[in-house]
C-alpha cells in the first residue's frame, strides 16, 4: 500500500534548504520575542487571557442563542444574513450574491475561512475575477500557493522570491528585492483593482451579538478601502466568531495583536454594522464541521481560537517544518487539533507533529489547552486505527515489555551487550530506526540502574 | 425537502453546546490617560503627533506639514475637493490629503476613534494618500476598556485607527503605506 505523504515527509522537503529553514526558525522566534515584550508591558495581560477564555467558553455554551441574537440585530440593521452548513453551500451563496450584483470583479481581504472553503477557485471557475488584496495573500495568489501562516501568509518566501513573482506578473524590474519598492509596486497594482471592484469580500475577526456588527482587523487598510468603495460587501464568518457584548472587544483587541506580532493593536479595527442606502452588507455564517467539534468535549475549546498565530510562532516543530508541511488551511499546533475533526485519516500525522512541550498552550491568548488536545487526539487516532503499523506495533511491544519487569531487565542487558557489536550502519539504519536519522544513540552503559542500585545497598547503614 | 441550513445548524449547535458557563464581568482596567503616553504609543507605531496652540492654528499647521499643493478633502478646513457619502470613485481616487476630526484617543496604544459621521465618505480615510486627524487632547482615555465604554453604539461604520497603513509581508520588513494612508498625523488641540 503506498502511503500518502505525511507531516514528516513534507517537512523533509522544507528542510532541504538549510539556510531558509534557519531564517524561518529565527524570524518566527523573533516575532515570539516581540510578543513577549508587548505582553510584559501589559500588567493585566494574564487577567485578560483568563477573561477572554471565560467569555469564549460562555459564548460557546450558549452559541445557538447568540447566533439568533446576532442574526436578529443584523437583520434589523438592514444586513442580509445567510447560513451555510458546509463549504460548498458557502461558495454557492457567495457566488449567488456576486451574480445578483451582476458583478465580475471582486476584491477580497484576508479570510482563513474562504481559504478553508476554497472560494477563489469556485469564483474563478464561474467567470468572476477575485483578487486577494492583503499583500502577503496577493503574493501567494500570484504564485498559486496556499498561505503558510494565519497572520503571515507569505512567511515561507524570501524577498528574492517576491521580486521574481512581481517581475513575472506585475512587470517590475528583474532582480528587484527591496521590500519598500516591491510593496509600492503592489500598492499601485492593487489600487486599480480596489477602484474597479464591484464586490468586496472580507473575513470576520469578531461578530458582536448585541449590536449585530462584524469587526475586521487589518494593518494594511485593504478591507476598509475595498469595502468603502464597493457597492456590495460580503463578510464570511465561522459561527464561532461571536462575542456577546461590544465591550468584550476591549479584551480581545488588547490580546489579539500583542499575541500575534507584538503590536499594541492592529492599524485598522473596523466595525461594520449598517450598509449605506443603496449598498448591501451580507454576512455568511458558516458551520463546516464546527458544530461537530463543539460536540467533542475534549476538543471543543479549539473553537475559542482567535487566529493570532502565537502558537505557530513559538512551536519548535512549526518553525522548523513550515506551514505547508501541515497541508491544512490552519497550520501549526492549532491546525493540528482542528484538522482531525475535518478528516481524521488525511490529517492523522498532525497531532504527532509536536514535542508536547506546551509552549503553544502557554502563549495562547484564550487559554486553549492545545498540547493536551494534541495528546488526546493521539489516543483517539490510536483507537481508530489511524496510526502507522510500525508505530502501532512498536508501541504494543514496548508496553508489553514495560509491564513485565523480568522481560524489561532481560531486554536491557541484551541491548547493552548487543549494541556493542551491532554495526553503526545497522543500529542507525534509517529504514529500521527513523529516530536515528539525525541523532546518535548514546553509548550503552556498562550496567543498568538496577544493578548499580543493588550495589549501593550494602553500603547503607 | 431537507431542513434549511439555518435550522439544521442551530439544531446541531443546540445538540452540541455544553452546559452554560457564566459570562464574566470585565473589571475597569484603567491607567494613565496622558498626552505623553498617547504620543509615545502612536510614535511607536509610525504615527506623528503635533500639538496645536489652539484650534485657530489648525490651517497654518496643516499647510506647514504639507506645503505642496495637495488636493484636500476636509470637513473642518476649506477643501479643494468636495466629498460627501455618495461622491463617485473617480473624484475620491486623486485625493492627496484628508483632514478630519477624531472623536477620542486611547493612550495605551495610540489609537483614535473615527466614526462615520466625521469621515465624509467611508473610503476617504483609506483612499487618501495622507491623513490628518484633529483631536481634543482632553478626550484621551487610558485603555480600550474606557474606549468602548465611551461608545453607546458604533454607528453604521466606525474605525479604531492606529497609525498609517503598513505591512511586513515581505520578509518581515516594515513598510509604511500598504494600501491606506501613507502617513497619519494627529493634531492635538
Amino acid at each position: 500500500m503506498s502511503q500518502a505523504p505525511n507531516h514528516a515527509d513534507r517537512s523533509e522537503r522544507f528542510l532541504l534548504d538549510e539556510e531558509r529553514t534557519t531564517w524561518h526558525d529565527e524570524t518566527l522566534w523573533f516575532i515570539r520575542q516581540k510578543r513577549d515584550r508587548a505582553v510584559y508591558a501589559t500588567p493585566e495581560f494574564q487577567e485578560l487571557r483568563e477573561l477572554a477564555s471565560q467569555i469564549k467558553d460562555h459564548t460557546l455554551s450558549r452559541l445557538a442563542e447568540y447566533l439568533e441574537q446576532f442574526e436578529a440585530r443584523a437583520l434589523a440593521n438592514g444586513v442580509h444574513v445567510h447560513w451555510a452548513a458546509d463549504a460548498e453551500e458557502h461558495n454557492r451563496i457567495v457566488l449567488d450574491i456576486v451574480r445578483q450584483a451582476r458583478a465580475t470583479r471582486v476584491v477580497k481581504s484576508k479570510s482563513m475561512l474562504t481559504e478553508e472553503c476554497h472560494l477563489n477557485p469556485h469564483l474563478l471557475a464561474h467567470g468572476v475575477e477575485v483578487i486577494d488584496s492583503d499583500l502577503g495573500e496577493r503574493i501567494i495568489q500570484l504564485r498559486d500557493e496556499a498561505p503558510s501562516h494565519v497572520v503571515l501568509p507569505a512567511i515561507h518566501l524570501k524577498k528574492e522570491d517576491v521580486g521574481e513573482t512581481f517581475w513575472q506578473h506585475l512587470g517590475t524590474e528583474k532582480g528587484l528585492t527591496d521590500p519598500q519598492q516591491l510593496t509600492e509596486a503592489a500598492r499601485q497594482h492593487l489600487r486599480a483593482k480596489f477602484l474597479a471592484a464591484e464586490v468586496a469580500i472580507s473575513g470576520v475577526n469578531f461578530a458582536v451579538a448585541e449590536t449585530g456588527s462584524v469587526v475586521v482587523c487589518t494593518n494594511e487598510g485593504n478591507a476598509d478601502l475595498a469595502i468603502g468603495l464597493a457597492r456590495v460587501h460580503i463578510a464570511c464568518m465561522g459561527m464561532e466568531k461571536l462575542v456577546p457584548r461590544l465591550s468584550d472587544l476591549a479584551v480581545f483587541t488588547r490580546l489579539l495583536t500583542r499575541s500575534a506580532t507584538g503590536q499594541p493593536i492592529t492599524t485598522y479595527t473596523s466595525h461594520f454594522t449598517r450598509p449605506l442606502p443603496g449598498r448591501e452588507l451580507h454576512v455568511v455564517i458558516v458551520d463546516n464541521g464546527r458544530s461537530q467539534q463543539l460536540g467533542r468535549p475534549d476538543f471543543r475549546a479549539s473553537l475559542k481560537c482567535i487566529r493570532c498565530g502565537a502558537c505557530m510562532n513559538t512551536c519548535p516543530v512549526y518553525r522548523r517544518s513550515g506551514g505547508h508541511s501541515y497541508d491544512f488551511t490552519i497550520p501549526g499546533p492549532i491546525g493540528a487539533i482542528l484538522s482531525p475533526n475535518i478528516d481524521m485519516r488525511k490529517h492523522a500525522s498532525l497531532p504527532f507533529a509536536s514535542t508536547l512541550c506546551g509552549s503553544c498552550t502557554d502563549v495562547c491568548p484564550v487559554k486553549i489547552d492545545i498540547h493536551t488536545q494534541l495528546y488526546k487526539w493521539r489516543q483517539v487516532l490510536g483507537a481508530a486505527g489511524e496510526i502507522p503499523a510500525s508505530k502501532k506495533w512498536s508501541m504494543k511491544l514496548l508496553s508489553r515489555v514495560l509491564a513485565r519487569p523480568g522481560l524489561f531487565a532481560a531486554g536491557g542487558s541484551f541491548a547493552r551487550f548487543g549494541l556493542r557489536f551491532v554495526p553503526h550502519a545497522l543500529s542507525h539504519a534509517p529504514g529500521y530506526n527513523p529516530w536515528a536519522i539525525a541523532r546518535e544513540l548514546p553509548a550503552p552503559p556498562q550496567q543498568s540502574f538496577r544493578a548499580w542500585y543493588a550495589q549501593q545497598r550494602p553500603n547503607q547503614a | 425537502m431537507s431542513m434549511p441550513s439555518r435550522e439544521k445548524m442551530l439544531a446541531a449547535v443546540r445538540a452540541s453546546q455544553p452546559a452554560a458557563t457564566p459570562l464574566p464581568v470585565v473589571p475597569a482596567f484603567t491607567g494613565l490617560a496622558s498626552v505623553a503616553r498617547f504620543t509615545a504609543a502612536l510614535t511607536g507605531i509610525s504615527g506623528r503627533v503635533v500639538v496645536l496652540e489652539g484650534w485657530h492654528a489648525l490651517a497654518a499647521a496643516v499647510s506647514q506639514l504639507f506645503p505642496a499643493d495637495y488636493r484636500l478633502a476636509s470637513a473642518i478646513l476649506p477643501a479643494t475637493v468636495a466629498v460627501a457619502s455618495n461622491t463617485p470613485i473617480d473624484r475620491l481616487a486623486p485625493i492627496d490629503l484628508a483632514v478630519l476630526r477624531a472623536e477620542f484617543g486611547v493612550a495605551e496604544n495610540g489609537t483614535v476613534w473615527l466614526p462615520e459621521a466625521h469621515m465624509l465618505h467611508r473610503a476617504l480615510p483609506t483612499v487618501t494618500q495622507h491623513l490628518v486627524l484633529v483631536l481634543d487632547q482632553r478626550n484621551i482615555v487610558a485603555t480600550m476598556h474606557q474606549a468602548y465604554a465611551q461608545l453607546p453604539d458604533v454607528g453604521g461604520y466606525g474605525v479604531f485607527l492606529a497609525g498609517p497603513s503598513k505591512t511586513a509581508d515581505i520578509e518581515q520588513s516594515l513598510v509604511i503605506g500598504a494600501h491606506g494612508a501613507r502617513s497619519l498625523t494627529v493634531l492635538l488641540h
